[in-house]
């Protein structure tokens, strides 16, 4: 009596992902590789702002993480999970608004990063109205994987779907958890908390948002495809369970490793260190269980470029889940934080790791969707090698630029003084380092379109098969479990239990983080002296988050004598306690701007935006004649006031009101100081660069001593 | 066997005196050359020291194997060359082979049928190989290093927070300069520094006007003024005498943009480059900035004027109101 159901898998949808997935990953790095030229050749935005590194460094991210990596997510776990699961997907009509919602995602990022469109949060750059779209298209992707799921054929859940079902709970709890913001308008918005708390959210969520869209998800695909294109058992499933649990269960502890030696109360630092170094052995058992999954298959990975891809890319995810414990020893993040050595290791697991595996997942499934052979062995093979060539020519300069970089900032004469008190001494050494990496991202972008056109000729050769035929014993013939077997068997008959255990391993670690921080005010020592931004500062803030200057420029001196004798005295966490959103940085391609205030002349400032090389020859920022030609819109000014007022900022009641008053005020007197150094224009009080020199001139001054002058 | 060890122990020993030399020098190294990067030489050497403690338990662990090797031959001579001749027949692991095989603990591939589970997903089979136990240990050591780095910094108080970590090293530094200080005679100051003239010294000063000191930016490439005042006209607002440019350049006016300089220039350098634009009085360059402050007239020995003594309270308002100096 062995009945057998036939039914069908959804192969139309899993194509449509895979030509996203293609697409995108040219538009990905060829942003990113329009960037790495940008800081050779700083004019090459071409004096347009919409090209600007500041905005489209933020393209460049959201493009390879969400557009190529996502995409790439969704065609693996599409095509596997029906697999894996013996049924059709769940629902047509939420894969079609699954994907067509996620593309129009993506097109809105593109629009609107470019405008200056932005929340400022890194991976989370997009406005409010963006995060809502997010939100819902991700809960479609949700009920139709657990629809799938509870309509399965396969009793039990493979270790891939564990991680599918840990990536979608996590994904959702870090989106919300990191948006939660109050609008002033349709494109703008400020963050529900502030500074210090801010940052915490912020990087829970932006490790994250690597350990859980970027790591997570890929392992499951590995889990699939690694062994089905190597033909292999997977090495041991005892280790799929231990390093599954343990790795979601601690990556979300270690957000903190991006904040280390900043204002984040040092207790929190140090659980980002440890929790850092206790997730070494999980990753590895991916790795390994990724690797080991390959004997008696090595000889074939000399002639399989799939498998050379695959085996690569989880060497990469062993070298940078190495890497990343040991630059979360505070020793060591001394040195690499700000500089290129964090962006060097970013790109090992991102071309290696992610680019990588897709790479090797396309090269395998689309001869299967059309029902052919793959084109060319020969192109699969250049393309690994030119692949690799990029990434070792973009990472090995990166690490010397970053080590090169630091320890020139922490170079001291022995009387007493900075070697290279001029930070542009410390970026011309550098530049030709940025020109090595912008010809291995040129290589890295010339192998993909070596596959691009292999997989072109490769369709062309072939039929699609949109629906294929298969067919497996339906559930009721599923056995009654009792008595011996792994433990851990039980839950993977429960995908609903599966799910909670899942939530509550990864709710943990951040709750024991973000709540002491947010609910107890004692973490963030107030000082009397910090006083909210005045309308003309506020709205010069928002001008810099707009052009994206935290790309560049970080606003957290740290506690080292090379800082404090460079920038001043080290940052306070009680000074950004009205900063919404929180605007420290990660990477110092400039320097450090949270003692900027005072320290040059109003002039000096204009004369900057307008030409830089003018103030600070050799400089590799890109000039903003903008700011001193546009208008500053102070039509949401009041607006904006009110929003702040609701979340705390103690402005006077019915500030709003004035706010524009004020505003004009203070320009007046900007604008008259920039005359009286011979600067001069028709309506030099209503541009922008009046507020943003407004801001530029507050940003540290808080706590600096003041001079006893006038009244 | 016996052999391999010794070489072993010949490896090491080089090793260890190769540290210890390291370490003599390192620990001359802090004292004395204050600009070396000591964080991170502390974390190598103490990498450093692990691998040579490490290094010398493997050789401990191999004597003591020479040592029982030894013993059994002695043993088996006793008990006749026919049983020692039995055992040197079998098969022989090195320690490393040994170790190997215990810290991967597989099943090899041949026999992985018997491993394998009856479940199958799409054709995906699974193995029932053991967690790899060198994982298995280094997960264990992470754990024990968090456990400890966490009792160390935070339970127990013992390790130094971020801002004692900065009090430390600020203080380890000022020794140290002050040290190397003690060794260098005749610093320049406002209250000694005297006129330049040799060609040498205005050459540097003038380096310094277009290089690293950035004062072109504001007081234009030959001094003819911008952002910042004329420096060629015998006008000036904090005095025109060379304790005053002294004074002016270390300080700096920061309540007017110019900033101070006493931590990006050491003292003889700001003595060459005020030098160098006392040099440019009278040379008339093209595009000048009208003269601020006042003529400036030569006084021998007059004491330089205090730095805010000139600037007019409404200057000092405007300073105040723009935020440059909130409140």
């Amino acid at each position: 009596m062995a009945q057998v159901e036939r039914f069908s898998y959804d192969n139309a949808i899993v194509r449509k992902f895979a030509y996203a997935t293609i697409i995108f990953g040219v538009v990905g790095i060829l942003v990113g590789l329009i960037a790495a030229l940008q800081l050779v050749f700083p004019t090459l935005n071409l004096g347009i702002p919409y090209t600007t590194f500041g905005r489209i460094r933020p393209l460049h991210t959201n493009a390879a993480i969400f557009a190529f990596v996502g995409n790439g997510i969704f065609m693996g776990v599409y095509y596997s999970l029906q697999r894996l699961l013996k049924t059709r997907m769940f629902s047509k009509g939420l894969s079609e608004f699954h994907f067509w919602g996620w593309q129009a995602i993506i097109l809105a990022a593109a629009i609107t990063l470019p405008l200056g469109i932005t929340s400022a949060k890194e991976y989370a750059e997009l406005e409010w109205p963006i995060d809502l779209a997010i939100a819902a298209v991700w809960v479609a992707f949700g009920i139709n994987m657990f629809g799938t799921i509870l309509k399965r054929r396969e009793q039990h859940l493979y270790v891939a779907i564990w991680f599918y079902i840990a990536t979608w709970v996590t994904v959702t709890v870090l989106h919300i958890g990191n948006n939660l913001e109050l609008p002033v308008h349709l494109w703008k918005s400020y963050p529900v908390f502030a500074g210090v708390q801010d940052a915490l959210i912020q990087w829970w969520y932006g490790h994250n948002a690597v350990a859980f869209f970027l790591t997570t998800p890929y392992l499951g695909l590995m889990y699939y495809y690694l062994p089905k294109a190597a033909n292999r058992p997977v090495y041991s499933y005892k280790l799929s369970i231990i390093h599954f649990w343990a790795l979601i269960f601690i990556y979300i502890w270690a957000g903190p490793h991006h904040l280390l030696y900043t204002s984040l109360p040092d207790w929190a630092q140090s659980l980002g260190t440890v929790f850092s170094v206790m997730l070494i052995a999980p990753s590895w058992g991916g790795m390994l269980n990724g690797l080991l999954t390959l004997r008696g298959a090595w000889d074939r990975v000399r002639q399989d470029p799939i498998l050379k891809f695959m085996v690569v890319a989880v060497t990469a995810y062993g070298m940078s889940t190495f890497e990343g414990p040991m630059l979360s020893i505070k020793s060591v993040n001394a040195i690499s934080h700000y500089t290129d050595w964090t962006i060097g290791h970013v790109h090992i697991g991102t071309l290696g790791w992610n680019g990588f595996l897709t790479f090797g997942i396309l090269y395998w499934l689309i001869p299967r969707l059309f029902n052919t052979k793959l084109h060319s062995l020969k192109l699969a093979n250049a393309h690994f090698w030119i692949g690799t060539l990029g990434i070792l020519f973009y990472a090995i300069p990166l690490y010397w630029a970053g080590w090169t970089q630091s320890l020139m900032w922490k170079q001291f004469t022995p009387d007493g003084f900075l070697q290279y008190g001029n930070f542009l001494e410390t970026v011309t050494q550098i530049i030709p380092m940025y020109g090595l990496r912008a010809l291995g991202g040129t290589l890295y972008v010339a192998g993909y379109f070596v596959m691009v056109y292999n997989l072109i000729k490769t369709i062309q050769a072939g039929s699609f098969i949109g629906d294929e035929a298969a067919e497996a014993p339906p559930a009721s013939t599923w056995a009654a479990h009792h008595g011996k077997e792994h433990w851990h068997r039980w839950i993977e008959r429960r995908p609903v239990q599966m799910l909670i255990a899942a939530t509550i391993a990864i709710l943990i670690g951040g709750m024991v983080e973000i709540f002491p921080m947010a609910m107890i005010d004692d973490q963030v020592p107030r000082i009397e002296s910090v006083t909210p931004y005045t309308p003309l500062e506020l709205e010069g803030r928002d001008i810099y988050i707009r052009e994206g200057c935290l790309g560049c420029h970080s606003q957290m001196v740290r506690p080292f004598r090379s800082e404090t004798e460079r920038y001043g005295e080290y940052s306070k966490s009680g000074e950004f306690i009205y900063d919404r959103p929180f605007l420290w940085g990660s990477k110092r391609t400039g320097p450090d701007l949270h003692r900027v205030g005072g320290k040059y002349p109003h002039s000096w400032h204009y004369n900057h935006m307008y030409e830089p090389q003018s103030t600070s020859p050799g400089s590799i920022m890109p000039p903003y004649p903008w700011l001193l030609r546009d208008e500053l819109n102070t039509s949401n000014t009041a607006a904006k006031i009110r929003a702040l007022q609701t979340l705390g900022t103690p402005y006077p009641e019915g500030y709003d009101q004035i706010a524009v008053e004020d505003l004009q005020k203070q320009a007046k007197i900007v604008a008259d100081n920039l005359r009286k150094d011979g600067i001069d224009d028709d309506k030099l009080e209503e541009k922008e660069i009046i507020a943003v020199i407004a801001y530029l001139q507050r940003l540290g001054t808080d706590i600096k001593p003041k001079p006893q002058a006038g009244n | 066997m016996k052999n391999k060890t010794l070489k072993l122990i010949l490896a090491v020993l080089p090793l260890l005196l190769f540290s210890s030399t390291i370490w003599g020098q390192a620990a001359e190294g802090t004292g004395s050359n204050p600009y070396f990067y000591s964080g991170l030489l502390s974390n190598g050497m103490l990498f450093l020291v692990g691998a040579v403690f490490v290094a010398a338990l493997i050789a401990l662990y191999n004597l003591l194997n020479i040592m029982v090797k030894v013993q059994q031959i002695r043993i088996y001579q006793e008990q006749g060359m026919e049983a020692y001749m039995e055992e040197a027949k079998k098969p022989q692991q090195s320690f490393f082979q040994r170790l190997y095989k215990r810290m991967t603990n597989v099943v090899p591939v041949e026999k992985e049928k018997d491993i394998m589970f009856d479940h199958e997903y799409d054709g995906i089979r699974e193995l029932d190989n053991v967690l790899p136990p060198w994982w298995v240990a280094m997960f264990y050591i992470t754990i024990a290093f968090g456990v400890v780095y966490y009792t160390y910094y935070h339970f127990t108080g013992a390790g130094p927070s971020s801002a004692e970590e900065y009090k430390m090293e600020m203080e380890q530094a000022e020794k140290a300069v002050q040290a190397y200080l003690a060794t260098q005679s005749n610093q320049v100051d406002e209250t000694n520094v005297e006129l330049l003239t040799d060609e040498q010294s205005l050459a540097a000063g003038k380096a310094i006007f277009e290089g690293k000191g950035t004062c072109f930016t504001c007081h234009g490439m030959q001094g003819e003024g911008g952002i910042g005042p004329n420096l060629t006209d015998p006008y000036w607002i904090h005095g025109g005498g060379i304790k005053d440019l002294f004074k002016t350049i270390k300080y700096g006016v920061p309540e007017k943009g110019m900033i101070s300089w006493k931590d990006q220039l050491k003292p003889s350098e700001m003595h060459q480059v005020a030098s160098y634009i006392l040099s440019l009085q009278g040379t008339n360059p093209p595009n000048p900035k009208e003269p601020q402050g006042e003529l400036y007239q030569q006084v021998e020995n007059a004491p330089a004027p205090p730095a805010d003594s000139t600037a007019t309270g409404a200057e000092s308002k405007e300073a105040d109101a723009i935020g440059m100096n909130k409140e």
